[in-house]
């Protein structure tokens, strides 16, 4: 094990710092989280760094980045809190993709999606599903064009500023995915706003004819691709989780170093600054359970893969929630206003323990695949 | 000691029940259990409905058009209404300068302003917080400078509950800026429907604006309105702080939300199951419905012991209570979990049709998470709290 970073690693995290404090500070990053389109020159500003090429194979223009590197750069990208569609398409999809094995799929893709000129999302929750993975309310059948594709997927991440969205769905016994383009005859997005400032869609599809090529895989290869998916989703979501977590426990403590309550500031209180301890003791725990996370996506045994990404999706989460709820009460009223910074990271957080899996499902997830 | 409910005790509880059940507005009941936004209106509802059935003061003397009520007595109509989808009755009067007028204010002032106060045709807000002033409130800047036949009042004060619907304030000014800091202190009660004042919302977690800024420029007081002693505000306000000591634990709202969240929870399905049926959610529900009976007999033993010497009864209550209260928020939230993401608060802050695509509850639920978030700040935070607990425990208070 070698937890020093390399080289490229410094490099990669340093310029993003850069380009993400003067892009993505509080107005411009709440600006484009009220505009359900996508800003097409904050996306090719992630491309131009490399942060949408990070998952692709070289052989389709990419960098074929390790986990840790992943990692990484999501926890950057969380301390500025850059959400949109950047782990739906860039990790999601990407991953999905690539574990797809559909070779022209891939080459038609991720070129395109590496280069920041294609978005995608995955669309896999339907009918009252929060953790099942098994698409029925979506259908899928073959015609004389390829397929024709029917049914509702609910709370797609950022599938309204997706020009392509790979959905799930029932070939008759088997699983399935397809990618299906999202101004398709028959294709109706709702897009909602978000409680954490980011953007869902009710995807609606009304017997969307296919090519025969929108099969991206099915059956076991299909499962596999989807869960992939998920795995990476889940590194990302924790890492950003991590990041945007260390981030909130600065931003309370340059608070309460101005903030001036008794003729001095509050980060004299020794009750505040036991506060702030105890936050900056979950942040730690977050960050390096984000690195466990990606430890366990890196592993070649699924059962350990899976234990460790739902150890560390339980534990960040409570590391979030705890940080988020004493940067509110540490800022007092203020942390209640929408008026500081502090606001959308508090929101972020709240909602991150619901993504990708609640932590009763990670819990049981985890026992589950106990070591003896 | 007798430690189960008299028949008069259950009596009473039927009585209040059936009368919330006949009585209560439905479309007021909605609105209460989907945590949408109440209009102005629907407050002034029902309170005019609780005051002509002579319930309108629950915690006044008869002789100022109170109920007369024991505690104890305050306390079962607190929890039957809340239980029963009532809205709670705006404590900003009745629980707040209602108190101080009865036992500090002039004859003249009780004529005006009380009866007034029971059927909502004055809405008053609480003119205490300010930018610099929070945790500290004796650092208070708002001033009051004599004029002919009163003051004139400069300043800015926040937090201020519902100010947009208000057209009084009770405030906190100096008036003597050289005393030290709870010394130069008076209480005014001043008109907000005249020139100089300014409301601004705030927007907050939740995308909701109950809370304002409110700027009083060169707003004119006149003598009679100035509650009491000049430079005596201080003891006022404490007194106001003192005075609601059952209530400050919000026991009726933690019922009425634990039925909800037990509700929510039998009729909401995840990945085909009941949310219902899960243990570990069981498990953490139950916990809070435990606290909730130690917290409803600490009341209990509160309210019993009134008249006994004040200890840091309130503030126990009130640090307990806000946090069962964030709890029950925060088990809405598990049991929608994922649903809650979709959000816009145009769906629970306007006269919406539509609720968010997600199960019934689900968008309110996260944002009352972040909403409840509150009730560890506001009426002295918790880390004020316990340094009056502490202080009261070692006999320095």
């Amino acid at each position: 094990m070698d937890l020093t970073y390399r080289d490229e690693q410094r490099m990669l995290l340093d310029s993003l710092d850069r380009l993400l404090a003067s892009e993505w500070a509080l107005d411009s990053r709440r600006a484009r989280a009220r505009d359900p389109s996508l800003d097409r020159a904050a996306w090719q500003g992630l491309a131009d760094l490399g942060v949408l090429a990070l998952l692709v194979p070289e052989a389709h223009g990419g960098f074929q980045e390790t986990p840790a590197t992943l990692m990484l750069a999501q926890i950057t990208l969380g301390r500025h809190l850059v959400q949109g569609p950047l782990i739906p398409s860039a990790v999601m999809a990407t991953a999905l993709l690539r574990d797809s094995g559909h070779a022209a799929v891939c080459q038609s893709c991720l070129p395109a999606m590496a280069s920041g000129e294609r978005v995608l999302a995955v669309a896999w929750l339907e009918g009252d599903q929060r953790h099942e993975v098994v698409a029925r309310a979506v259908t899928a059948r073959p015609d004389a064009q390829g397929w024709e594709i029917s049914g509702t997927k609910k709370l797609v991440w950022a599938g309204a500023q997706a020009d392509q969205i790979i959905v799930s769905a029932a070939l008759g016994d088997e699983q399935a995915l397809f990618l299906v383009p999202a101004g398709a005859r028959g294709v109706a997005v709702q897009d909602y706003p978000t409680l954490d400032g980011q953007h869902c869609a009710t995807l609606v599809l009304d017997r969307v004819g296919l090519p025969a090529g929108a099969l991206v895989a099915r059956g076991a290869a299909a499962r596999k691709a989807l869960e992939s998916a998920l795995d990476h989703g889940l590194v990302a979501l924790c890492a950003h989780a991590a990041g945007a977590t260390q981030r909130l426990v600065e931003i309370t403590t340059g608070y309460l170093e101005v903030r001036e309550q008794f003729g001095r500031s509050l980060a004299r209180f020794q009750v505040l600054q036991h506060a702030l301890a105890d936050m900056l003791m979950h942040q730690e725990m977050a960050l390096s359970l984000a690195h466990v996370a990606a430890r366990g996506l890196g592993d070649t045994d699924p059962s350990e893969r899976r234990r460790l990404l739902s150890a560390a999706k339980v534990g960040i989460s409570a590391a979030a929630r705890f940080v988020a709820e004493q940067a509110v009460q540490l800022h007092g009223g203020m942390g209640m206003t929408d008026e500081l910074e502090a606001s959308d990271y508090v929101r972020s957080l709240a909602m991150f323990e619901f993504l990708l899996g609640d932590s009763d499902w990670h819990l049981s997830r985890f026992q589950d695949h106990a070591v003896c | 000691m007798d430690l189960n409910w008299s028949k008069a005790d259950l009596a009473f509880r039927d009585e209040v029940r059936q009368f919330v059940a006949d009585r209560l507005p439905a479309d007021i009941r909605n609105k209460c259990r989907r945590h949408q936004r109440l209009e102005k209106d629907d407050y002034v509802r029902w309170h005019r409905i609780l005051a002509a059935h002579g319930w309108g003061a629950p915690n006044w003397p008869v002789a100022y058009g109170g109920t007369g009520w024991s505690p104890l007595q305050r306390l079962i109509f607190e929890v039957e209404s809340f239980k029963g989808g009532a809205p709670r009755l705006l404590p900003l009067g009745l629980n707040m300068i209602g108190p101080v007028l009865i036992r500090y204010g002039s004859e003249a002032q009780k004529a005006r302003f009380l009866s007034r106060i029971i059927t909502l045709e004055d809405w008053w807000c609480q003119g205490y917080s300010e930018p610099q002033a929070g945790s500290d409130l004796a650092s208070l800047k708002t001033r009051a400078e004599r004029a002919a036949n009163g003051y004139v009042v400069h300043g800015q004060k926040t937090w201020t509950t519902l100010a947009q619907h208000a057209n009084w304030m009770f405030c906190l000014a100096r008036t003597d800026p050289d005393a030290r800091p709870q010394a130069g202190i008076s209480m005014l009660l001043i008109d907000l429907r005249q020139p100089g004042v300014t409301v601004r919302p705030i927007r907050t977690l939740d995308g909701g604006t109950e809370v304002n800024e409110v700027w009083l420029d060169g707003v004119h007081v006149p003598e009679d309105q100035r509650v009491g002693e000049e430079n005596q505000g201080w003891t006022y306000a404490k007194y106001l702080l003192g005075h609601e000591r059952t209530g400050i634990a919000g026991l009726g709202h933690c019922h009425r939300e634990l039925a909800l969240l037990k509700d929510m929870a039998a009729r909401t399905c995840a990945d085909g199951r009941s949310v219902a049926s899960n243990a570990r959610l069981n498990d953490r529900i139950a916990r809070v419905e435990i606290d909730m009976l130690g917290l409803e007999m600490l009341l209990l033993r509160v309210a019993a012991g009134s008249d006994a010497h004040p200890g840091p009864q309130s503030s126990i209550l009130k640090v307990l209570g806000s946090e069962i209260q964030q709890r029950l928020a925060r088990l809405q939230f598990e049991v929608m979990g994922l649903e809650s993401w979709p959000y816009d608060p145009a769906w629970r802050f306007a006269e919406a049709d539509f609720f968010g695509p997600g199960p019934d509850g689900a968008a309110a639920a996260g944002a009352s998470y972040l909403d409840m978030r509150k009730t560890t700040i506001y009426g002295g935070s918790t880390q004020i709290q316990k340094g009056i607990i502490a202080k009261m425990l070692m006999g320095v208070a």
